[in-house]
């Protein structure tokens, strides 16, 4: 039973999206993401797998474009619409939802040049793409710097010991790019292309970056193996290597002068965006639990018959309704003013994915022995869930970050 | 020194190129359909500069009762910047030199409308005396 739109504002537009992309998540992703789940990452990405399919019935659908104004043939949709799709997305499969959101990040980009060049180079060939080809990959943590590379603001991103691994040198109208980003890196080994978050000057530290749109099929770039990992696992995750690798200058958008704001500007986007994700993970376990508990019968009785039952569904209701309200919230509000208030975006992601991980595990234990089963979906929303209290930043860290916004705002 | 001494020059060279914006062939009737209303709060000097798209298109400087569909917020200097292409909208947002209200999608949609004004600004700046840079 679809849950109660308790926004009384939403358009009838609004309402078809959701219940379109709804029915997609549910009837293409949902099972495809649990097939993907029992394979090696090498299977997930070989050519032609079901990842693939499916990636391409997305971008056939248009949903590759969210972010993009439909000046550019995007579908350029409102923030609430923003949210709506990547929350429905994610009741299907958290991972494809990811894979999907980081795959626009240079037309995104791109999209704030806007000058004929960018457009030409990023912009109308993603747009066009129908066959996934076209892909993004968000290339900023490395070995050695996983969510503290997001930590703008805080006294360590200034320290000139603590810098990207990534460096780069100018040579004549290129830069020249050397180094490594994570495992971590979502699309890494598939994507065709990258935002890349780099060095440019040293003696500021984290805060003397710079971003660049990088081709990744040029000579120079390698990829590491996908990563083989607990949850997410149709989302291929892995290293980039940079050997001499090759960018033209005007294809770094964003130098150390402003470097820290624009990484504010992304956190907040991209928060806000896990929050929607997460609202879908929530809704999805509690959708599943909610159901399997009229149907299982214990003690003589439904499961639902139980008081204990229904006082942990009711537990997970509150944790998704609330998660809804305020990651939406968070969304419209940052795509609605910029610069953003990162910390909404932040407290979204960290509010949310906990949230998640709550309903999964209170899903996993309303089905008990079942719950620990693959025969039901719900030990891999636990999985999914888990995940994302790392990705995008730990909540740790990122609570920290906005913790230290926090107290800046009033202290200065 | 502000680059706009004076609100009343600022709204001659601003308005102006903005009614040359309205006005292109290229523009207009996507600003119309578009019908988004722009409203920039300008400081220093202080004057508003509001782009509708009523009347197949108009531009008025000064105080206008609509409701906004986005809100600029800027410097003078910065709109000056801004349209010699001295700095670049996403990084003029990052620093906070521009604030927007409204939906993100939106005012990116407007950025390339934008193109026959920054070819427009640097022939108009050195007309009215103001600095450009390499002229």
């Amino acid at each position: 039973m679809p849950y109660t739109e308790l926004d009384l504002t939403l358009a009838e537009d609004h309402v078809a999206l959701k219940e379109a992309v709804h029915k997609f998540a549910v009837g293409v992703l949902r099972p495809a993401a649990i097939e993907l789940d029992k394979m090696t990452p090498e299977q997930v990405i070989a050519k032609d797998s079901l990842y693939w399919r499916c990636m391409k019935k997305m971008y056939e659908l248009n949903y590759h474009t969210v972010l993009i104004s439909d000046a550019y043939g995007g579908l350029g949709l409102d923030p609430l619409a923003t949210h709506i799709v990547w929350e429905e997305l994610a009741y299907g499969s958290a991972g494809f939802a990811v894979s999907l959101g980081c795959s626009c990040f240079n037309a995104f980009y791109a999209s704030m040049m806007a000058d004929d060049y960018m457009i030409e180079k990023f912009i109308v060939p993603f747009v066009e793409c129908r066959d996934a080809g076209v892909m993004s990959c968000w290339g900023i943590t490395e070995p050695d710097h996983g969510s503290d590379i997001l930590m703008s603001g805080t006294p360590h991103f200034r320290d000139p010991k603590v810098v990207q691994q990534v460096k780069v040198r100018r040579k004549g109208d290129d830069f020249i790019l050397n180094g490594q980003k994570s495992s971590w890196i979502s699309n890494g080994p598939i994507a065709s292309n990258v935002s890349l978050f780099v060095n440019l000057q040293p003696a500021m530290g984290m805060a003397g970056g710079g971003i660049c749109l990088v081709d990744l099929s040029q000579k120079g770039i390698s990829r590491g193996k996908p990563l083989n990992k607990m949850g997410q696992r149709e989302l291929p995750q892995g290293e980039i290597f940079f050997d001499n690798a090759v960018c033209p200058a005007r294809d770094m958008i964003i130098d150390q002068e402003s470097y820290e704001m624009m990484t504010d500007l992304t956190l907040a986007h991209a928060n806000a965006t896990m929050g929607a994700y997460f609202t879908g993970v929530a809704q999805a376990a509690y959708d599943l639990a909610l159901q399997y508990s009229t149907e299982r019968i214990q003690g003589g009785r439904r499961l639902c018959d139980h008081q204990s039952v229904q006082k942990k569904l009711f537990d997970m209701f509150v944790r998704t309704a609330t998660a809804r309200s305020f990651s939406r919230d968070a969304m419209k509000y940052n795509m609605n003013t910029t610069p953003p208030d990162v910390k909404y975006s932040i407290a979204s992601k960290v509010y949310c994915t906990q949230a998640a991980l709550d309903v999964t595990n209170d899903a996993v234990q309303i089905f008990g022995g079942y719950g620990l089963s693959k025969e039901f979906p719900i030990e891999k929303l636990f999985r999914d869930a888990r995940a994302g209290l790392i990705e995008d930043g730990s909540n740790d860290s990122l609570a920290l970050t906005a913790g230290n916004m926090i107290v800046r705002e009033v202290t200065q | 020194m502000a680059v706009f001494e004076r609100t009343d020059t600022m709204y001659r060279i601003l308005g102006g190129l903005f009614e040359g914006l309205v006005k292109d062939p290229s523009v207009g009737p996507k600003f119309v359909e578009s019908d988004i209303i722009i409203k920039f709060t300008i400081s220093d000097p202080d004057g508003e500069i509001w782009l509708s798209p009523n009347n197949g298109g108009e531009v008025i400087c000064g105080p206008y009762g609509l409701s906004p569909t986005i809100e600029m917020t800027l410097s003078g200097d910065t709109c000056h910047r801004f349209w010699l292409q001295e700095i670049s909208m996403p990084i003029a947002l990052a620093k906070g030199l521009i604030k927007a209200k409204g939906p993100l999608p939106k005012v990116l949609k407007l950025l390339p409308l934008l193109k026959p004004a920054y070819a427009a600004y640097p022939g108009i700046a050195k007309e009215n005396g103001l600095e450009v840079k390499g002229a």
